[in-house]
């Protein structure tokens, strides 16, 4: 059941530079995108990333609807592809967060380890988290079994009953990893409807380990020590009942990670960034990538599409600026 | 066959050339029977200590080797344990096998103690060096899980900043399933402290430093 495969991604940091033409904050599959392109634009390029590169994709088992491959990739891998990618070309990658920012002057600045980087332009890309449920127990039973992250602690849950909240495609397309190990789970979601593509829904349900329960909300989570059950309400009928289970997984949708930036970036009334057509941002040379930026569909196909372009258009804003 | 991949191995080599400094001894602890992992362990390990003449790996019996195991406090296999030069201890124990995300916590931890230090911040090293009392920090990882090296890494670079007091291991949660459990491990990374002070998920250096510092605290009291 242990992964057994040695690969090499970013053993160790880069002896940073004083200055870069651009700044890369998020090494996500948008970010790793824009580091393709602006250091093939031989633009000096920098990517900041505070966990692991690949953001959300990296912690996808699998990953079916990128194009290329016809047969799938897993999404750690993919990532590893893509930090090579842009290593070829010469971006540097520091793994840490920044410890101060200014994006409103002319040229930017961002405190890393305790050392000030100037750069030209900023390309945001932080992504997005797993938002959290908000129900009693969730908190005090996080890391007790309730998790955000199935390739993590799956492994913990052999042979035991599981609940995934959220019916949407994560969610099912989590739930079908998550059946390597449990005995059985339930998908429970707010909607009547289940939101997740249909392949995926098929998929699960014929493995036969599981079912959904649509219509409900969770009202809390129990357990002492560790996660017992979840207590969920019909929303039609009211009836509240306990589902008994030993895990938690939950997919209820994704928060922005724009904390950093809410007092300088204009953001939508979800915390997202706003950009216009070039995906600039309400700061002159800070532009947005990925599952950051107001109104994206949150699909790795689509954050390498705007990392691309968020590149070529840093590149144009440097030229226009020389 | 060869379990690293060519540009992998390439990769690495450049790495190792360009960063490696002293010699780090690379002591394997395993047994015959009844450790599904030693074998691969054991495996990946000649490739890597292949790479460098700066590395070398040196491999021990968990039940021959008792009296070393016990000296090194090796109670379980595979273990690993990373000697800088002069056969310094950095307090640097992997337990289970280094795979998946952990493979670069591998990578990374052998290049700081060829150099004796790693990246930690000068601050941190600091109040780091300052401790004079035991710790002992636990990271539970599972190898499919990206937040984990970060949490791996934050504890071995401060075990690296002060050996003499310092020991920090990451435990391959699937391989242990009885420490898993008697440390109620169901999320990873979980770090415990000085078997006092417990978080989930991966702080950051100076929280980390942080929560060894209150750990201490609690201990004066």
């Amino acid at each position: 059941m242990v992964d057994l495969t040695f690969s090499v991604s970013a053993p160790s940091r880069v002896g940073l530079k004083d200055s870069y033409d651009v700044v890369i904050i998020g090494g996500g599959p948008g970010g790793l995108t824009a580091a393709i392109y602006a250091s093939r634009a031989r633009l000096s390029t920098l990517v900041v990333e505070k966990g692991a590169t690949g953001g959300l994709a990296a912690t996808t088992e699998w990953v079916e609807n990128y194009p290329g491959f016809p047969d799938g990739i897993a999404g750690p891998e993919l990532a590893r592809r893509m930090e090579e990618q842009a290593k070829r070309f010469g971006a540097e990658i520091f793994f840490g967060q920044p410890e101060n920012l200014d994006l409103v002057s002319d040229i930017k600045t961002i405190v890393l380890a305790f050392k000030k980087i100037s750069a030209r332009a900023v390309i945001i890309a932080t992504g997005t988290i797993p938002r959290k449920l908000n129900v009693p127990g969730e908190k005090e039973l996080a890391g007790r079994g309730v998790s955000y992250c199935a390739t993590c602690d799956g492994p913990f849950f052999k042979n035991r009953e599981l609940v995934a909240v959220g019916a949407g495609s994560s969610g099912v397309q989590e739930s079908i990893f998550l059946t390597k190990y449990a005995s059985r789970i339930t998908i429970v979601e707010y909607l009547p409807t289940i939101q997740a593509e249909k392949i995926l829904v098929e998929r699960f349900s014929a493995l036969g380990k599981g079912s959904f329960l649509l219509n409900h909300e969770i009202l809390r989570i129990e357990g002492k020590e560790k996660v017992s059950g979840v207590r969920v309400r019909d929303r039609s009928s009211g009836e509240e009942k306990l589902i008994p289970c030993e895990g938690v997984f939950v997919w209820v949708g994704l928060l922005p990670q724009t904390d950093a930036f809410k007092d300088v970036l204009r953001l939508d009334k979800w915390g997202y960034i706003e950009v216009n057509s070039n995906l600039e941002t309400s700061a002159p040379g800070v532009l947005a990538a990925g599952d950051v930026v107001s109104g994206a569909s949150r699909q790795i196909a689509a954050a390498v599409g705007s990392g691309a372009a968020a590149a070529i258009n840093v590149e144009h804003y440097l030229a226009s600026k020389e | 066959m060869p379990i690293l991949k060519d540009d992998d191995r390439k990769y690495i080599r450049e790495q190792f050339d360009s960063k490696l400094k002293g010699k780090v001894k690379i002591l394997l602890f395993t047994q015959k029977l009844e450790c599904e992992y030693c074998q691969p362990t054991e495996e990946i390990l000649k490739e890597i200590t292949e790479i460098s003449d700066k590395l070398v790996l040196d491999m021990r019996n968990l039940q021959i080797d008792s009296e070393d195991a016990k000296g090194f406090g090796v109670d379980k296999v595979p273990a690993i344990i990373l000697l800088g030069e002069g056969d310094k201890d950095f307090g640097i124990r992997f337990f289970g096998i280094p795979s998946g995300y952990e493979f670069t916590s591998l990578l990374a931890d052998i290049i700081d103690v060829s150099n004796g230090a790693s990246d930690l911040g000068p601050d941190l090293v600091e109040k780091v060096s300052g401790i004079s009392k035991p710790v002992d920090i636990k990271v539970f990882v599972t190898p499919t899980c990206p937040y984990c090296p970060a949490a791996v890494r934050a504890a071995h670079k401060i075990a690296i900043a002060n050996p003499g007091f310092i020991h920090a291991q990451m435990i391959e949660s699937t391989e242990f399933p009885h420490l898993a459990n008697r440390y109620a491990v169901y999320g990873v990374p979980k770090t415990i402290i000085n078997e006092k002070i417990q978080f989930e998920g991966s702080l950051p250096e100076q929280a980390v430093v942080e929560q060894i510092l209150a750990a201490l605290q609690g201990a004066d009291s």
